[in-house]
């Protein structure tokens, strides 16, 4: 037991400057007045280097800069909570539209009318995921949705042409099944994902999220039902997010897929799979896709700096002009909002004319139930999972998601 | 002889064993190593061995990745001296002290133990925010500290219980005050201990995601558990790129690791001081 | 060489007059030592619990954020949570994992250690590797494993149809019955290390003259690891187990990432229960609650773990 050289009082000194050193080190930032603060989810660098593109494009003229904070999207709405509870909200918030309705509801975000945004022009559907009990707090200048990609080698191939109804989707999903590929795959996780994915085949059907035990989306889970065990799609579905849907349709394990114009930059980075898109099928011919609408919306929270929130409202009318918007959507591959601009993006991008179609029509999943939404995805996700794992009937599993749903009323 | 070959014989076929165990055990970490080398192949159609590995994905990982992997060693080891500064002298204190309540002590320590990560988060946010501790790489030090204490406490413990009073007792006829006995007695003597309950802080500390998230607003401290979260997130489907930075960030834990393996070996239990 | 320090110093050679004085001195000298632990963590520790406890009778949502206010509401929370059937699944879920995981990791953990404490070449080199899962942030080996265990392209399935060990891809994440099941194996995995290299330690602690005295009796390696060995692991052995147990009942990251709590809500814990409640219902009170049976469970745990080691915490041992 040598008396080894210790430094005794280092660890005790260390300690006595950290302590100290906090209370220099990461003081809450003033906020700076020629710099508009915003939250978003932008954490991929192209996204985020695209973001700041438009945003110093519309700040530059108003003699401000624009400073971007980026988290994960599952963490945008926690860390909003926790920036308002200690009174440091940004100025402009990025919101999931799915989000949108629990964060008006607080009475935390400046109706965008009263604050000076312009929502003329956007398509309603737009304007209505922005909204929560008839008030705009939220904008959106792009939209994404969900459509039906195909593998056009492995479809000529087994001499199939795309499936427009139901039935259709049935037949050429088991012809195009063959060896260790599947003629079809959809994400049917029990997360934002897999409901993502079911609301087209259920609202479709006349399937209703307020009411999901009045019958009409039996319907649809049957079909997924039908797929998984006709072996036309992998039971595995229920495991696979829509990135993973990918991965296995740019492996040719699938012929066709559900997913979303997002994909089309990571599809495009594999030359020799050749795909197309089109809309989803439909249960009987002659009805329209009705898809769900999926994107951000841009909120204006209510910080009290009313000069702050006029130069903030400015910025998000310049980045939903016709140009802008079109550049953003081509730049993010996202549909824009505005008609005239979808238009051109249609023009523009051909191949993702599917998509553009799909947005006219696609709907707010938060139309109906508002702030109840995320309620009612769980208890709609159950539904799906229980059935596709075989533990419960598409009538029984529905009935119960709307008890769950409704549970603990609101 | 006979008996020498058996036992040599036996060797190797422990070798053996031993290399198997390893196969089978490490094979997602060679999975991970094999996606990382296999730049520009989707996930779905991987091959089992890198036959033309690609670099490409590890210089991209380095690359973004590379400051955070400062920030996170930085941080670890100050909570890592935090962690010890505090633990030592409990745990000498516990174990040698004869306080009363001492057994509500071990107690309470073992409730930290009980609390999920989430909900200290949480509530630490809301102080820490008049503290002004948010976004700080001292905040998260002093947070990050936490995760080791109560096993550091518990390790320490275990240790000096078994130290003879006393050795101690002799330096404190000497002249010297308590302290100054646990500092130049004690504390050499737990050597072993104090490498594994830092070992094991430094570990806790590295792969903090919790605190790291909730603690932080800004990108002003990013360790490698954040940064890698929000690159997985970001970038979903280049797989390759994901699993080259988790290798790239396990690479100093393991070389610690390795260096310090044989203090922990030593170290792990009280057993008696020679 | 001799150092100032923070304690006051204690002078022995006092002169008789004054011992009571003497006494509480040193009763304050030794409280000083645990006194920086103690503080520290009630605040790190005590705050946050205390402040779960409140907010599990509280009315705490997105609003609350804002306004700060949070009614009381009661036994509301309490009421709706336990009448869950989620609820109750996901308490008999964690039971199910906890002692699987715990199980598996400790026999196998042990099992190693007895095996690596033999000299052989590789054995030191090998230990040290085994520690790499460890290592790995728990949000990547569960994506990592996520990718092994995919019913058709997986690895693992590839591997046992090849070996025609099965004919038909087994669904670890895609059955409800074996989810958890994949979730318990991927755990075992990941907390092989740490009671591999503890127990480990232990082991080396063991006199070699038991051993020799064992063998000199003829007893056979069962009988000596049963009668020997286990008994003199004993305090290692509660280590692991309770620190592996107040670890294991609250996982949530592992099972996030590996089935999202799924598939039809086969692997939802408490933990994740938890974080459902909490972060995607925004429903703060209700997470509280479960959060409480949480350290409530453990509480009680910990009370057993006290009384079953009550002779090594007696006095100043």
């Amino acid at each position: 037991m040598p008396f080894l050289r210790r430094r005794p009082a280092a660890p005790v000194l260390l300690l006595t400057l950290l302590v100290a050193s906090a209370g220099l080190t990461g003081c809450a930032r003033e906020a700076d007045p020629d710099t508009i603060t915003v939250l978003n989810s932008a954490t991929d660098q192209h996204e985020h280097d695209q973001q700041q593109k438009f945003f110093d494009r519309c700040a530059k003229p108003l003699g401000v800069k624009v400073e971007q904070t980026s988290v994960p999207a599952a963490q945008v709405a926690t860390k909003a909570l926790r920036m308002a509870s200690s009174h440091s909200m940004t100025d402009i918030l990025e919101l999931d539209g799915s989000e949108l309705p629990q964060f008006a509801d607080t009475g935390g975000l400046v109706p965008l009318k009263k604050a000076g945004v312009s929502l003329d022009g956007l398509s309603p559907g737009a304007v209505s995921m922005g909204s929560f009990k008839g008030t705009a707090y939220g904008i959106a200048r792009s939209v994404n949705t969900l459509a039906l990609f195909y593998n056009t080698d492995l479809l000529e191939k087994a001499g199939v042409t795309p499936p427009t109804t139901w039935d259709e989707l049935k037949v050429a999903a088991k012809k195009l099944t063959r060896g260790k590929t599947f003629g079809m795959a959809f994400s049917a996780t029990p997360d934002a994902d897999g409901v993502y994915q079911f609301l087209p085949f259920f609202w479709s059907a006349g399937g209703n999220e307020a009411h999901l035990d009045n019958g009409k989306g039996v319907e649809a889970v049957q079909l997924w039902k039908d797929l998984v065990t006709e072996r036309s799609a992998s039971s595995a579905v229920v495991t696979w997010n829509q990135q993973d849907v990918n991965d296995q349709f740019i492996a040719g394990r699938a012929a066709m897929m559900v997913n979303g114009p997002w994909q089309v930059p990571v599809l495009s980075e594999h030359p020799s799979l050749h795909w197309a898109v089109t809309t989803i099928p439909v249960p009987v011919a002659g009805k329209d896709p009705v898809a769900p609408m999926g994107g951000t919306v841009m909120t204006l929270p209510r910080t009290g700096e009313t000069g702050r929130q006029t130069t903030a409202a400015k910025i998000l009318n310049c980045l939903n002009e016709r140009k802008n918007q079109v550049g953003w959507g081509a730049g993010v591959n996202n549909i824009p909002t505005r008609d005239t601009a979808a238009a051109q993006y249609k023009a523009d991008n051909p191949k993702l004319a599917g998509f553009a179609d799909t947005v006219a029509a696609a709907r707010s999943r938060t139309a109906l139930v508002g702030a109840r939404w995320p309620a009612v995805s769980t208890a709609l996700a159950g539904a799906f999972q229980s059935v596709l794992t075989g533990s419960s009937s598409p009538e029984a599993a529905l009935k119960r998601a709307q008890s769950q749903a409704t549970a603990g009323g609101e | 002889m006979i008996a020498v070959s058996t036992r040599t014989l036996r060797r190797r076929g422990n070798t053996v064993i031993a290399l198997v165990i390893l196969v089978i055990l490490l094979f997602p970490l060679y999975w991970m190593l094999n996606i990382a080398l296999q730049p520009g192949e989707s996930l779905a159609s991987t091959h089992w061995l890198p036959t033309s590995p690609g670099w490409s994905n590890f210089e991209r990982a380095l690359e973004s990745q590379g400051g955070s992997l400062v920030t996170s060693l930085v941080v670890a080891l100050g909570a890592v001296v935090v962690c010890l500064a505090m633990a030592a002298p409990a745990a000498y204190g516990l174990a040698q002290l004869g306080l009363k309540g001492g057994r509500s002590l071990v107690f309470g320590t073992l409730i930290t133990q009980m609390v999920p990560g989430i909900v200290i988060a949480n509530a630490l946010y809301s102080a820490y925010v008049d503290l002004h501790l948010v976004n700080s790489l001292a905040g998260l030090i002093l947070a990050d500290a936490s995760l080791g204490l109560p096993f550091s406490i518990v390790l320490l413990r275990a240790f000096m219980v078994s130290i003879p009073k006393e050795v101690v007792e002799a330096a404190m006829v000497d002249g010297a005050s308590r302290f100054t006995a646990f500092v130049r007695i004690v504390l050499p003597i737990s050597r072993n201990s104090l490498i594994t309950a830092g070992l094991f802080t430094f570990l806790f500390a590295w792969s903090d995601f919790m605190f790291a998230l909730t603690l932080n607003t800004t990108d002003a401290v990013k360790p490698i558990t954040l940064s890698m979260y929000e690159y997985i997130g970001a970038h979903v489907s280049d797989w390759g790129a994901v699993m080259a930075t988790a290798v790239v960030s396990a690479v100093p834990a393991a070389i610690l690791l390795i260096v310090a393996q044989k203090y922990v070996a030593a170290g792990i239990t009280g057993g008696s001081v020679k | 060489m001799s150092t100032t320090t923070a304690a006051p110093a204690e002078s022995v050679a006092t002169s008789p007059a004054a011992p009571a004085r003497r006494a509480s001195r040193a009763t304050l000298t030794r409280w000083l030592f645990v006194a920086p632990a103690v503080l520290y963590m009630l605040a790190f520790f005590g705050y946050p619990l205390v402040r779960n406890v409140v907010m599990s009778f509280q009315h705490y949502t997105p609003r609350t954020f804002f306004t700060g206010e949070a009614p009381f509401n009661g036994l509301d929370n309490w009421t709706a949570v336990f009448g869950d059937k989620l609820f109750t699944e996901s308490l008999w879920h964690t039971a199910v994992f906890t002692l699987g995981s715990l199980l598996g990791q400790f026999v196998l953990g042990l099992a190693l250690a007895v095996f690596f404490s033999r000299r052989f070449r590789l054995s030191g080199f090998a230990r040290a590797v085994l520690l790499l899962p460890w290592l790995v942030p728990m949000v990547v080996s569960s994506v990592v494993w996520r990718k092994l265990l995919d019913q058709d392209t997986g690895v693992l399935n590839t591997l046992l149809m090849n070996l025609h060990l099965t004919s038909e891809p087994v669904p670890w994440l895609s059955s409800p019955s074996v989810a958890l099941l994949s979730a318990v194996l991927v755990n075992i995995w990941v907390g092989i290390p740490f009671n591999m290299v503890i127990l480990y330690g232990g082991l080396q602690e063991i006199p070699r003259e038991m051993y020799e005295a064992a063998s000199l009796d003829g007893a056979g390696p069962w009988r000596t690891f049963r009668s020997i060995t286990l008994p003199q692991l004993r305090p290692v052995i509660t280590v692991v187990l309770v620190l592996g147990f107040m670890s294991t009942i609250k996982i949530l990251d592992l099972i996030l990432a590996l089935t999202g709590g799924g598939p039809a809500d086969s692997t939802q814990t408490l933990g994740t229960v938890t974080y459902q409640l909490s972060f995607q219902q925004l429903d703060f009170g209700q997470g509280a609650v479960v959060g409480n049976v949480l350290i409530l469970i453990s509480a009680v745990f910990a009370v057993f773990y006290l009384r079953a080691n009550r002779s090594d915490f007696a006095e100043g041992k």
